[in-house]
């Protein structure tokens, strides 16, 4: 039975994986990425984003002082507010490090953006 | 009368459901899989058969035990099986309320609504700590009542095997007048909804008039998408945090409480009560920020 369930859960994901189930997302624009912040943080008014130069990724800045970072998981986003994270900037590639247990770091490639970014946080 | 175990028979037609709604996708059908997500769905679903079989003797000896003291004899027949799955999915409510509304709760339940997506895969996301929980609880007087053991065992079965196909987006309505009765793959899209309107609402199994008898009801909107998920999505597809995640952050937030009353909230408040994103919080918030520009009143949108 163990064997059987192990089977069905390989074939179902080797399969979701042969149909092309593994996109990786990617951001259109700055707007999208504003939408996305405001969607996921209640009460978040987004009125600026900047957006990685490979576009999968974005730090959206809220009405409110706070700033959200947007970040690809799976085929999906995940927004973090990340004020108060720890950051190192490198040639325009930002690092950041929120903390929270099971979340890996950040890069974000912001170009000539990354520094003023990195000072709102 | 003979009671199978609903679930076992299921299983390969689950597989078989899967496969067809994926392919259907890749056809063009509403709805959308990824192949990380579903692997962690169904290795939810694993474990909780595990812990199933680890803990179901006990609560099943638990349930029997209860039964010795039963208020009246109800005997096996058609009728009898008829009222005790309608009042299985009526106990279904409650504990699907509950474990929306009380955090300790929540922490089993959460590990359903952890997934970004809604598709046949989510319905196999499973707790592996509701034995913890104590969910099994809000069964146990279909048992003091007086309903055959194994009656109840097969309509909570059933209530599952139900609950399985209505996790798709594949389906938009059900005709007939269906949509008013039965909970359905669109109500249930409401349930897995974070949106705001959403949040916390359709906690029905098999009949929807559980939430219209309630003022839990939410209708579906189709100029309103449902973003499923939870208030804060996961950030690792990893199953053991999945399961897990929850049970830190209470036992976080205890430690880290300065008082008793909000060592209690944390455990047994709201989810959200210690961060002060409760979905009443949310709904308030949404309603008195959207009430300005739309049509919507407080009343249209009731807290709980």
């Amino acid at each position: 039975m163990v064997w059987t369930s192990l089977f069905g859960i390989i074939t179902l994901m080797l399969l979701a994986r042969a149909l092309g189930f593994a996109k990786a997302p990617v951001l259109a624009d700055d707007a999208e990425a504003r939408r996305i912040a405001g969607d996921a943080l209640h009460g978040f008014r987004p009125v600026d984003a900047a957006l990685a130069l490979d576009k999968r990724g974005a730090l959206v800045a809220g009405g409110d002082g706070r700033v959200a970072l947007v970040r690809p998981f799976g085929d999906r986003w995940v927004v973090r507010v990340v004020n108060g994270a720890a950051v190192e900037v490198k040639a325009g590639k930002m690092r950041l490090q929120s903390g929270e247990f099971m979340v890996p770091a950040a890069v974000l490639d912001l170009g000539a953006a990354a520094q003023s970014w990195a000072q709102r946080l | 009368m003979i009671f199978p175990d609903p679930v076992q028979l299921a299983v390969p037609l689950f597989i078989i459901a899967i496969i067809v709604e994926m392919f259907a996708v890749r056809s063009g059908a509403r709805g959308d899989y990824d192949w990380r997500d579903t692997a962690t769905s169904l290795v939810m679903g694993f474990g909780n058969t595990f812990a199933a079989v680890i803990f179901g003797a006990a609560i099943v000896s638990l349930g029997v035990g209860l039964h010795q003291f039963r208020l009246m004899n109800i005997p096996v027949a058609w009728w009898s099986l008829a009222l005790c799955f309608v009042a299985d999915d009526f106990a279904y409510y409650w504990f699907h309320r509950t474990a929306h509304r009380v955090r300790w709760f929540w922490a089993s339940h959460v590990i359903h609504h952890s997934s970004q997506h809604y598709n046949l895969s989510t319905a196999l996301r499973q707790t592996w700590t509701g034995q913890l929980s104590l969910s099994f609880i809000f069964r146990l007087p279909l048992f003091l009542l007086g309903f055959d053991p194994k009656m109840i065992l097969f309509c909570a079965g059933m209530n599952l095997v139900y609950q399985f196909f209505i996790h798709t987006e594949t389906v938009r309505r059900l005709p007939l007048g269906l949509e008013w009765v039965l909970n359905t793959p669109s109500h249930h899209r409401v349930h897995h909804g974070t949106n705001a309107r959403y949040l916390d609402r359709n906690y029905a199994g098999v009949f929807i008039v559980w939430d219209r008898m309630f003022d839990t009801f939410e209708a579906e909107r189709d100029d309103e998408p449902v973003r499923y998920g939870i208030v804060k999505n996961l950030a690792t597809f990893n199953p053991v945090w999945v399961a897990a995640h929850e049970w830190i952050a209470i036992g976080r937030d205890v430690v880290s409480a300065p008082d008793w009353r909000t060592r209690w909230l944390a455990v047994a408040g709201p989810p959200g009560a210690i961060s002060g994103d409760t979905a009443d919080h949310i709904r308030a918030s949404w309603v008195a920020s959207a009430a300005v520009t739309a049509d919507i009143t407080p009343e249209s949108v009731p807290a709980e």
